[in-house]
């Protein structure tokens, strides 16, 4: 299926002939939240497939559609608990930073613009730095990313919402085609915040050889997402 | 501003999984904010994060996620500004580039915002420097132009980011904006170029390696 057909695609697995100016779906044709749960909960496939959430953070943002907010709060809660606790925070604070994050998405969508970015991608930031600020209290970090953030608010970005959708699917897909090593390391870098000195030492590997793996994975990630550089 | 040597796929993924110690991401910071190059690839390195977010196999239990589903809607009740057009993008707050003192803003907890009021310290000939507040392993380095610093290799990793003037050594010209990043198998030798002094940001997470005995002895005294 070409990514973009997703666009148009359900949780319940129907199609919807929805026009590119009106991208979100009706709230009245959709399944209620205890529905979607089920679906959810009851569906492996559905996670495998890249969802596009703009038409649901469109009604988040401008209707204040709460069955919008919670099809991707059902989505998206139980990961980013498995990725806070990866990182190291206990069940209880793992559960009360991603409500945290997803709160923030609720009072803060209209901020949210795809032409950026995925919507996974947002909330992966908004975890990663709710988790360095409360639970590592590093209060440079903190500095740091808010000055990135404000020289990247100047860049111009020229892919459409469409295209950052298209890269990101491509992108899951090439992450089952990284080698067992390189998967290992893009693992234990991202999902328990190892540094590459500690990686090293984890598995008894020189630090020029992780670092190397980790280069070899990155373009070969990167050269298929969007052809940039 | 457009550097020419950029930080290294690895240091991009440890920064983006938020795994980088504090003083390389402050440097690091400190390239991001001038490169818009490392900052796309910095992008990209996100959505490596968030694919793999979204690739989790979620293990809650369904009464607990019931607790939390509901306890989420209570709260939306009590939070639920009113619904908004999206704001236009606010612009940057303008930044003083025009102003050559003006230190990158990931500097300002450690150095404050301005190369002018820089207290340097002399640490050897021809070098001075500044250890940062609260961060002993990162410094501002002065090196005078047309000087040429000891051989040396890195413990582990070192990021140096180049604030004004420039060095040469076997990687290339580093000129301001530039990030070198560097690890134990490097060996340099830089030498700073004529006309204006060298002034460098650098994290080192270990100890540097000097490799001629008058250099070991010097750095007994200067604590490098």
């Amino acid at each position: 299926m070409h990514p973009n057909a997703a666009t148009a695609r359900r949780k319940d697995n129907t199609f919807t002939a929805a026009l590119p100016t009106q991208m979100y779906p009706d709230p009245r044709n959709l399944p209620s939240p205890l529905d979607t749960a089920r679906i959810v909960s009851s569906s492996q496939q559905l996670s495998k497939e890249p969802m596009n959430w703009a038409g649901d953070m469109d009604g988040v943002a401008r209707l204040r559609d709460r069955d919008c907010f919670m099809r991707i709060y059902d989505h998206f809660m139980p990961r980013l608990c498995v990725y806070l606790r990866g990182l190291g925070a206990p069940e209880a604070v793992a559960e009360e930073l991603a409500q945290e994050c997803l709160l923030r998405l609720w009072l803060r969508a209209a901020e949210f613009d795809p032409a950026q970015g995925a919507l996974s991608t947002w909330l992966y930031r908004i975890a990663r730095n709710l988790h360095i600020d409360r639970v590592r209290h590093e209060r440079s970090w903190t500095l740091v990313q808010a000055a990135v953030e404000n020289a990247a608010a100047a860049d111009v970005l020229d892919r459409s919402s469409a295209e950052q959708f298209a890269d990101h699917a491509r992108l899951r897909q090439r992450i089952n085609e990284l080698s067992a090593v390189q998967a290992r390391l893009v693992r234990m870098s991202y999902f328990e915040a190892k540094s590459h000195g500690e990686i090293a030492q984890a598995l008894g590997m020189p630090l020029g050889t992780v670092k190397s793996h980790l280069r070899r994975a990155f373009l070969l990630l990167q050269s298929k997402v969007g052809g940039a550089s | 501003m457009n550097p020419h040597h950029h930080l290294h796929e690895s240091t991009l993924m440890s920064y983006a999984a938020g795994a980088l110690q504090a003083p390389l991401s402050i440097v690091a910071g400190t390239h991001l904010e001038q490169c818009p190059h490392c900052r796309q690839r910095l992008r990209d390195a996100e959505a490596l994060g968030s694919a793999l977010l979204e690739q989790t196999q979620p293990v809650l239990d369904d009464t607990r996620r019931e607790t939390l589903r509901a306890a989420m809607l209570a709260q939306l009740m009590d939070v639920d500004p009113p619904a908004m057009p999206p704001p236009e993008r606010q612009a940057p707050p303008e930044r003083p580039q025009a102003d050559p003192e003006y230190l990158p803003a990931s500097l300002h907890p450690y150095f404050g915002d301005s190369l002018a009021s820089l207290r340097w310290r002399w640490m050897a000939p021809g070098v001075h420097c500044i250890r940062a507040r609260q961060m002993p392993s990162l410094i501002m380095l002065k090196i005078a132009p047309g000087k040429c610093l000891p051989m040396h290799s890195h413990g582990r990793s070192e990021l140096t980011q180049v604030l004004r003037g420039s060095y040469n050594d076997a990687l290339g010209l580093f000129a301001p904006g530039d990030v070198a990043d560097l690890d134990a198998e490097v060996e340099h030798q830089p030498v700073t170029a004529p006309g204006v002094p060298c002034i460098c940001v650098s994290a080192l997470d270990a100890p540097l390696v000097f490799s001629g005995w008058l250099a070991r002895k010097v750095q007994r005294f200067v604590k490098l």
